[in-house]
Parts: structure tokens; C-alpha cells; sequence
């Protein structure tokens, strides 16, 4: 007869051990504000299918105040989203030599993060140019 | 430096299988000096305060992989972890978390080594070659694309960093993964195919992991297991998919 | 108790036990192979081992080179048909680990790199990066797995041979998870234990390396061979002793004194170049680095650091890139262990207890006195050390003579069948009644850790870099104590799972009966050589009296008897050991010389 015992140890409450953890979930959680707000510009999209005046009405919705203050929120957390994803980025690529030089994470980091700020104020500029 | 001794106090997990019915915490008073580490400070208690505290170490230079514990909640080693960090406030070690404890601070490893076993860890050469013909070549940049993963010193502070394994010890989980892509980037190799087969393709492989990354952060040699793990998620998608299109494969 | 039939059984599972499996399960792998290690077999210290592996490898180099390096470093010590076997298949199994995987850090061509190392007239050390027993270890274990004949012992403490017929027909073994025995019994048995530098104070070494394997042969009436020659490291970390490796000087990094003074070119190793230069000042051998920080130290040259004198290893004019590449594991040691970064401060080093040249008697073909007992590694003597190992040839001794010793281990297996399993299940009853004693018994008082230092004291005190009769008069005569006091050891442990405490205190016995058999040797040698220095009037080499092997056999409780064997001498003549602009003199001298005779 084995005198071993092992004790395996409860995984209850594991995501508060730990801020890394937590910030995890908090990522986690960031992409369901992501799935709402597609869920909103989905419905757009419906409004819109459905004629002038009902799209017109989403629109005004969009700018009741509960709305205003729910993109503020959202538009926060998706910054918050972006900078998670492009931190994990460098982990899912391969290793890459740039001329016998390999690719830091920081610069891949980096350039993801100035891309989506390049991309942002195009589509602002572009969004103004036209109304 | 060696300065006047100081005391600190370390709270040791205890668990002696033949006693005690589950964890306890033990306190104990050490004095230190500011070069010590939290191993020394172990040491000091078996040799001098209690011979009863069962830890394991051996090199106290991180690269035996040993002495991995949870110190203050984190996963360390401790022979690289000094007590004046944690001085006045003091310190808590335990086993390392995730891991079933054997007794105080010594994990079971045998779920660690068994997986590692599995996973084909040796080169399975894309041509054989005989000695007389020399060794292999292989510019510095090509033993770059392995070397990193190379160096996992088996210590497991990644298992006790990965939720995933955790929930789910079935889950490969990040050290052994990583040793897989250190074979399957070797350019002497050619097992990819058969190692990525004989690794479960749902959640105890690659999939099992969702990109935590805390594995990364907490190894002590930069091996940096979660790029070796995501990178993998496509290698392990295609190799899927094309034993579908090659069903002889399958079978293998 | 339970009951393993094995064919061949290996006691530790480092480079050396490793390389000896493999080297089983190719030849013949219908042949079960039992592998017995204390710790998992990743933990083994082989791990810690950083600068290299020698071999010849470049066109300028010759075997006759590599020979003749051994043999002068070895003080003309070593066996010298052994060292002839040695280096002429230290090559090839370089490659047999590339093609096992073992990361060889390469040039630009893609063919494996070499860097220069103490002792070794070219550059001819196989490195990976500043972590080549590391890689080397790991490729080992990873590719034993491949063989499905060697069945793993892991966290299995080895506490006794079992001899029975004369000769040795297995181990036994202590479960350390249950604390329950193992009889493990075997036609052939490979002991790879490695070193005993545990004996002392400040060492390089890993907690395992405590004289396992020694201890267990010499107590079965095999002699230990040479255990009076210590190798001090030169560059250690103050108190810990951890190692910086000799591959900083090989990169080119400089010693200096508290005036940042190049000192060694003031003990025969000069001149000092801008350039490294093989054999010169910082490439010399250990013994006499070690031995020149001790004059430094008379002479009140040395720096003044928290733990004792120290001297500075000098890295800063490599730059960071070309330290991060070649060295990482030294730039972290620095960095993490004493805040220094090393591209920008000196490294305080001193020397440190690092290397057990003397071991358990082997022939060339790792066989002991004892028939079936075989031993490969640093726990073996099986001769091409002599009175100083040179650096980056004991990894290569792991993996050429753990080769030898499986093949010779699967000769003798094959011969001959277990005779007598009754008589050898009551030797294990009674190895586990002597081992149950030290856990069970009542009414000790000795504390182990109170021994263990004192141990590591006197022998620091006994047997150092320099040593003096009247010193290791009082190692001796506080060794003896020890072993006495020893049988009054007290543990507070009592249980089974787990028993570490267990453990130390059988490490304990193994410890004090190697730290004998070393100040004995030591005591008796009334000469100086290689890394054995006395001071009290026997300081030059005695060829006369002492080309001789020093041979301890284990005595009970007494003190070990010391008897000489013979040196194999096959084609080099004890000449002038030199260094340096001298020693490019004494090699021509020597050529001329060889001229004129041939």
C-alpha cells in the first residue's frame, strides 16, 4: 500500500489569484462589447434595408443620450481591446528576420497599434470629407 | 551586501500526506542577508529550525529546474528569488499551484513527463546521415528559429501559470507544447506531421490553449511557450485537415 | 520489497548514465535496462556544466595536440593508452549528438563552432552558447526516450550494491515518493553518479553531488584512485560559488587584480597579449589560475569584497551583443544573482571547489576491480584526468566512455546469468535494515547540517588550493571524528513520502567517507602535482617516489589504507609542465629533442 496522497487543490475563484489573470478575463470580457456593437450596427443594417425613415430613426436613436453614453463605454473598451490584441499579436506569429535581425515584439506590437490609429483617422477624415 | 542580519518571516505550505489532511501554513522566523534567496532562506529552516520541510533544488543557478514554488502567489524559482524583496512584510511559498502537492512544497511531476514523453521529444531526421558524412549544417539564423524553445528547463512554473491547465489537465499545456515546436523548427527534422498526429487535436493540443500568455511571462529562460503554442494553431489546423484529404495519413 | 529484473542497471542518469543507455538499448535492445536516478534525470548536475566539449575538429589541429594537452595538464597523471582512446573518439561523438539534436552553436558555413578553452593548444571545445551540459543533458534524456528498453527509475535513491559470487548482480534502491525499497537486481552495473565536490564549503556544485556512487564502491572494496586531486575553478561567484564559466577567458575576458593589474603574467603564464592566445595567461590551465589567486592573496593584491578576497573578471570590452550571444547564462548570473552588468562592471570572482579529478578504478574500458561493476563520468577514475582535469574534456568523457561503459556493461550482461537471487534478497533485507536504521533509530544527537558544515570547513581548511601536513593532520583527525559522531546522527523525520531529510542524512555517510579517502590521499602524497600543492617542504613534483596513483581502500571504521599503482606511460615522458612564452619554449625543447632521438 502507497503512503502517497496527492492533494489536488480547488480550482474555485482561479481568475481573482492572480491581476494577470484578471486582466485576461477583462480582455475576455471586452469581446463581448465587441459582439454587441456589431449586434447594433447589424441592426443598422436591417433599419436600413427597410427604408429611408426607418434608418433615419435608428439614427436618431443612436443619439439619445443612454446610447451616447453606451458608446463612450464601448468605444473605451474597444480601445482597451485593440491594445490586448495587438499585445498578444508577437505570440502567434512565427519567428521573422528582417535582415538578419530579428523581429522584436515590441515592434510588431507597435506597428499593429500605429496601423489601427492610422486606420481610425482615415476613416474619420474620410467619414468628415463626405458629410 | 553582508550586511547586519536581519529577520524575516516565510510561511511555508505544509502537507504531509501521512498527517495531515490537508494544507497548512507554518511560519518561520529566519534571519538573512540581502544576497540570500528564498532557497537559502528554506535551507536555513531544514537545517537549523525544522529538518521536517521537503522541498527539492539542487543547482541554485536556474538551470536544473528544480526548485519552482509559488512565492507570494507567483511562480518562481526560488533559487533566483531573494528574500530582501519580500522584506519586512515577509513571504508565503507554496507548491507550485495546478499541481497535485506530493508533500509541502514537492508537486507531483509524473503527468508533466508522461506528456513530454508522448510528444516524439527527439529529432526525427528528414535524411539520415551516417557519422562518417559528418554532422548536419546549420547557419546560426536556422538554429535561431528553435534555439529559444530549446532552452525550457522543464521547471513547470508554466503549468502553474496556465489556467487552462488547470481547468483542464488533460490540456498538453506549455512547456511540453513548446518542446514540440523545438523539434518541429529544427531544420534537421522531419517528424512535424507525425508528432502533430500523435497530439490530441481538440482541446489537449494546441487548441486547449486561449492565448492567456501568462506562461510567457512567468519562465525563467525566455522560452516564451505561448508564441510556440499559437504559432502552432495553424501548422495543427492544416495537418488536421489534410489527413481528411490524404486518408492513408489518417490511419498512421 | 519489490523486485525489478534487469539486465544492466545504471546508477544516475546524467550525460554519462544517459549516453551508457543509449548505448545499451542500440546494441542490443532486447536487453531490459533499468535507469536509477535520485532526481529526474533533467536535474542531473551535468546541467550546470557551461563552456564546452573537446574534440579535434579544426584542420591545423592534431589528436597528438589534444593528447599531449591532457597529458602535460594532467601533470603526466593520466593513463596515458586511455587518453589515446579518448581523444581519438571525442569527434565522432560530437557529431552523434548533433545528429541527436544537441544545439552546437555554428558558424556562418553552418558547420558546428569551436572556442578556445584553458589548457588546449587550439581551439577545439564544442560549445552551445555558455549552456552546453545543459543542451547536451536535455538531448541526451529527450532521446532516451526513444528506447523503449530503458525503463526510467526517477527520484530513485540508489543505497547499496548488491555482491554476491563476487561481483556485483544489482542495486537497491529507495522509492523516494513512498519511501519504499526496490531490489533492482542486474547481470551488469554502471555507476554515473558524478562528483563529491559537496565535501567542501564553497563549490560550484549542484546539492545532489555527493559522492554516491563513490562511496558505494569503495565500500564494496573497490579503491578510489587519485582522490587527493580537487579542482579549484577559478572564477566562482563569492559565497555562493556558483561558476562563471572558463569560457569567459576563452571569449577573452581578462583577470585583474585590485590594481587592475593582469597578475598572472607574474606566475609563468605571460606574456600578456592584447589578443587571448591559447595556453597563455588567462588560457591556462585551472590549478595554476586557482593557485595564482592564492599568491595574489598573500601578497595583499586582491580586492576586498563582503564575502573575502575577491579578483575581477574583466568582460567589458567584449560589449553587450557579443555577451548576450555567447554568454547569455553568465550575463544573467551577473545581473540576477549579484545586480552587475557585466558589459559595463568587472565580475568579483575567487576560486571555487569545482571538479573531483579522482574516482572509482576503472580500466579503458570503465570495468572496476569488482567484476560487473562498471563507472563512467566524474565519479570514475578511468584515467585521463591525471593530477588536473583541462577544461571542456570532462563532457567529452561523459559521452566517449558512457558509450564504452554500456557496450562493455551488454559484453559482460550477456555472459553471465543472476546466480544465487535468495542470498542476494537477504543482502537487500539487510541493506534495508542498515538504511531503515538511520530514519528509525532513537536517541541521536547529532544534527546533520552541524556535520555537514564542519565536514565542509576542515576539508576547506585541509585540502585547498595550497596544503599544508599539519592542516590535513587536523582534516584528517576531524574527519575520523566526524564519522564516529556520524553514528549518533539524530532526524527529526520520521515519515516515508517525501523523506528528504532521509536522504541527506544517507548522503551524509557517502560524503564523510569520500572527504576521508580524499584527505588521506592527500595527506600521503608527499610531493606537489597539478592541483595537490603542499607547502611544507614537498613542494616540487616527485617523479622518483609519486608518478604513482594513489589508491584508498575503504577500511570500515578506520581510516582508509593508501596504497600507489602504476602510471601508463605509452608516448609522452614526464617533462617540464609550462605555460605561456615558457611553454612554447619547453615544447620546442621537446620537439628538438624527439628529433634528435627519432
Amino acid at each position: 500500500m502507497s503512503n502517497r496522497r496527492p492533494y489536488v487543490r480547488s480550482m474555485d475563484g482561479w481568475w481573482k489569484r492572480d491581476p494577470y489573470f484578471i486582466r485576461y478575463m477583462a480582455r475576455e470580457v471586452s469581446a463581448v462589447f465587441v459582439a454587441l456593437y456589431a449586434i447594433v450596427l447589424l441592426f443598422g443594417l436591417v433599419r436600413l434595408g427597410q427604408g429611408e425613415a426607418a434608418f433615419n430613426g435608428w439614427l436618431q436613436y443612436l443619439k439619445t443620450p443612454w446610447m451616447l453614453v453606451f458608446h463612450v463605454i464601448v468605444l473605451a473598451v474597444f480601445c482597451y481591446h485593440t491594445w490586448t490584441w495587438f499585445n498578444i499579436m508577437p505570440k502567434t506569429m512565427p519567428i521573422i528576420f528582417i535582415g538578419g535581425k530579428r523581429l522584436q515584439p515590441g515592434t510588431i506590437t507597435g506597428t499593429g497599434l500605429a496601423a489601427s490609429v492610422i486606420a481610425c483617422l482615415a476613416v474619420l477624415f474620410i467619414v468628415r470629407g463626405m458629410s | 551586501m553582508a550586511d547586519t542580519e536581519k529577520i524575516i518571516e516565510i510561511q511555508v505550505l505544509r502537507y504531509r500526506p501521512e498527517q495531515d489532511k490537508e494544507p497548512v501554513l507554518q511560519s518561520y522566523k529566519v534571519p538573512f542577508t540581502d544576497d540570500m534567496s528564498v532557497l537559502q532562506g528554506l535551507q536555513y529552516i531544514k537545517d537549523y529550525l525544522d529538518g521536517t520541510v521537503s522541498f527539492r533544488w539542487s543547482c541554485r543557478m536556474a538551470i536544473c529546474g528544480s526548485c519552482g514554488m509559488m512565492i507570494d502567489g507567483k511562480p518562481k524559482l526560488s533559487c533566483k528569488t531573494f528574500l530582501r524583496e519580500y522584506y519586512p512584510q515577509g513571504l508565503k511559498v507554496e507548491a507550485l499551484a495546478h499541481l497535485p502537492i506530493e508533500r509541502d512544497l514537492v508537486v507531483g511531476v509524473e503527468d508533466f513527463v508522461t506528456k513530454l514523453e508522448s510528444i516524439k521529444p527527439y529529432i526525427i531526421p528528414k535524411e539520415k546521415r551516417t557519422l562518417e558524412q559528418g554532422e548536419y549544417l546549420q547557419t546560426p539564423q536556422q538554429r535561431d528559429m528553435y534555439e529559444q524553445f530549446s532552452s525550457c528547463i522543464n521547471c513547470m512554473l508554466c503549468y502553474a501559470a496556465c489556467p487552462q491547465y488547470g481547468l483542464n489537465p488533460s490540456f498538453t499545456g506549455p512547456g511540453v507544447l513548446a518542446l514540440m515546436h523545438r523539434y518541429n523548427a529544427d531544420s534537421r527534422d522531419g517528424g512535424q506531421a507525425e508528432r502533430l498526429n500523435s497530439l490530441g487535436h481538440a482541446d489537449e493540443g494546441f487548441w486547449g490553449c486561449t492565448a492567456v500568455g501568462y506562461c510567457s511571462e512567468v519562465c525563467p529562460k525566455g522560452v516564451d511557450p505561448a508564441n510556440a503554442i499559437n504559432q502552432n494553431k495553424m501548422n495543427s489546423a492544416i495537418n488536421y485537415f489534410t489527413r481528411f484529404v490524404t486518408p492513408g495519413e489518417a490511419d498512421k | 520489497m519489490e523486485v525489478f529484473k534487469a539486465d544492466v542497471a545504471i546508477v544516475g542518469a546524467g550525460g554519462g548514465g544517459l549516453r551508457a543507455a543509449i548505448a545499451v538499448a542500440e546494441a542490443d535492445p532486447t536487453l531490459k535496462i533499468a535507469l536509477i536516478s535520485k532526481v529526474l534525470p533533467m536535474r542531473s548536475h551535468t546541467v550546470a556544466a557551461e563552456g564546452g566539449a573537446a574534440a579535434v575538429t579544426r584542420p591545423e589541429d592534431s589528436l597528438d595536440h589534444h593528447f599531449n594537452d591532457t597529458v602535460g595538464g594532467g601533470d603526466w597523471l593520466c593513463e596515458q593508452d586511455v587518453v589515446e582512446y579518448f581523444v581519438a573518439h571525442a569527434h565522432e561523438e560530437m557529431v552523434q549528438m548533433e545528429h541527436w539534436g544537441c544545439p552546437w552553436s555554428r558558424k556562418e558555413d553552418g558547420h558546428a563552432n569551436t572556442r578556445a578553452f584553458g589548457g588546449m593548444k587550439i581551439e577545439r571545445t564544442w560549445f552551445a552558447a555558455d549552456k552546453t551540459g545543459f543542451h547536451m543533458l536535455h538531448t541526451l534524456f529527450q532521446t532516451s526516450i526513444k528506447y523503449p528498453s530503458i525503463k526510467r527509475f526517477d527520484e530513485y535513491f540508489c543505497c547499496d550494491l548488491m555482491v554476491e559470487d563476487g561481483r556485483c548482480q544489482g542495486v537497491l534502491a529507495i522509492e523516494i515518493a513512498t519511501g519504499e525499497f526496490t531490489l533492482i537486481e542486474a547481470k551488469a552495473v554502471i555507476i554515473a553518479t558524478g562528483g563529491a565536490g559537496r565535501v567542501f564549503r564553497e563549490n560550484t556544485n549542484g546539492g545532489i553531488v555527493t559522492g554516491d556512487g563513490m562511496a558505494l564502491a569503495y565500500r564494496h572494496g573497490v579503491p578510489l584512485r587519485d582522490m587527493e586531486f580537487v579542482q579549484y575553478h577559478p572564477t566562482c561567484m563569492p559565497r555562493t560559488g556558483l561558476l562563471f564559466t572558463e569560457a569567459c577567458r576563452g571569449e577573452g575576458g581578462l583577470l585583474l587584480n585590485k590594481d587592475g593589474y593582469r597578475y598572472l603574467q607574474d606566475y609563468g603564464l605571460g606574456p600578456p597579449e592584447d589578443k587571448p592566445r591559447n595556453k597563455f595567461m588567462e588560457l591556462g590551465p585551472r590549478d595554476r589560475l586557482s593557485q595564482a589567486f592564492w599568491h595574489e592573496q598573500q601578497k595583499g593584491r586582491t580586492i576586498k569584497g563582503p564575502f573575502g578576497s575577491v579578483v575581477n573578471l574583466d568582460l567589458r570590452h567584449l560589449g553587450e551583443a557579443y555577451l548576450r550571444e555567447r554568454l547569455p547564462q553568465i550575463y544573467e548570473l551577473a545581473e540576477e544573482f549579484m545586480g552587475i552588468d557585466p558589459a559595463h562592471e568587472c565580475i568579483p570572482v575567487v576560486p571555487g571547489v569545482h571538479y573531483t579529478m579522482g574516482g572509482i578504478l576503472a580500466d579503458g574500458k570503465t570495468a572496476s576491480s569488482l567484476p560487473g561493476l562498471y563507472s563512467v563520468g566524474e565519479c570514475s577514475s578511468v584515467g585521463i584526468h591525471g593530477a588536473n582535469r583541462l577544461g571542456s574534456n570532462s563532457l567529452t568523457e561523459l559521452i566517449v566512455f558512457g558509450k564504452v561503459a554500456g557496450l562493455e556493461a551488454v559484453k559482460f550482461a550477456k555472459s553471465v546469468s543472476i546466480s544465487n537471487p535468495g542470498a542476494i534478497q537477504k543482502q537487500a533485507e539487510a541493506a534495508q535494515a542498515r538504511a531503515l536504521g538511520i530514519v528509525n533509530k532513537s536517541g541521536g544527537t547529532e544534527r546533520l547540517a552541524v556535520l555537514r558544515t564542519e565536514m565542509a570547513q576542515s576539508m576547506e581548511d585541509g585540502c585547498g588550493i595550497y596544503r599544508l601536513g599539519t592542516t590535513m593532520q587536523a582534516t584528517c583527525d576531524k574527519i575520523d571524528e566526524l564519522r564516529q559522531r556520524y553514528k549518533n546522527l539524530k532526524l527529526e523525520d520520521k515519515s516515508k513520502v517525501y523523506n528528504t531529510e532521509w536522504l541527506l542524512g544517507i548522503e551524509l555517510g557517502y560524503l564523510l567517507e569520500v572527504a576521508q579517502s580524499m584527505v588521506y590521499s592527500a595527506i600521503n602524497r608527499k610531493e606537489s602535482r597539478g592541483s595537490h600543492q603542499r607547502l611544507d617542504g614537498f613542494e616540487e613534483r616527485d617523479d622518483a617516489n609519486f608518478l604513482k596513483h594513489s589508491l584508498a581502500y575503504f577500511d570500515g571504521d578506520n581510516a582508509p589504507r593508501i596504497e600507489y599503482g602504476d602510471v601508463k606511460i605509452t608516448k609522452s615522458q614526464p617533462g617540464k609542465r609550462a605555460y605561456g612564452a615558457a611553454g612554447v619554449q619547453a615544447d620546442e625543447e621537446r620537439k628538438k629533442k624527439g628529433a634528435a632521438n627519432g
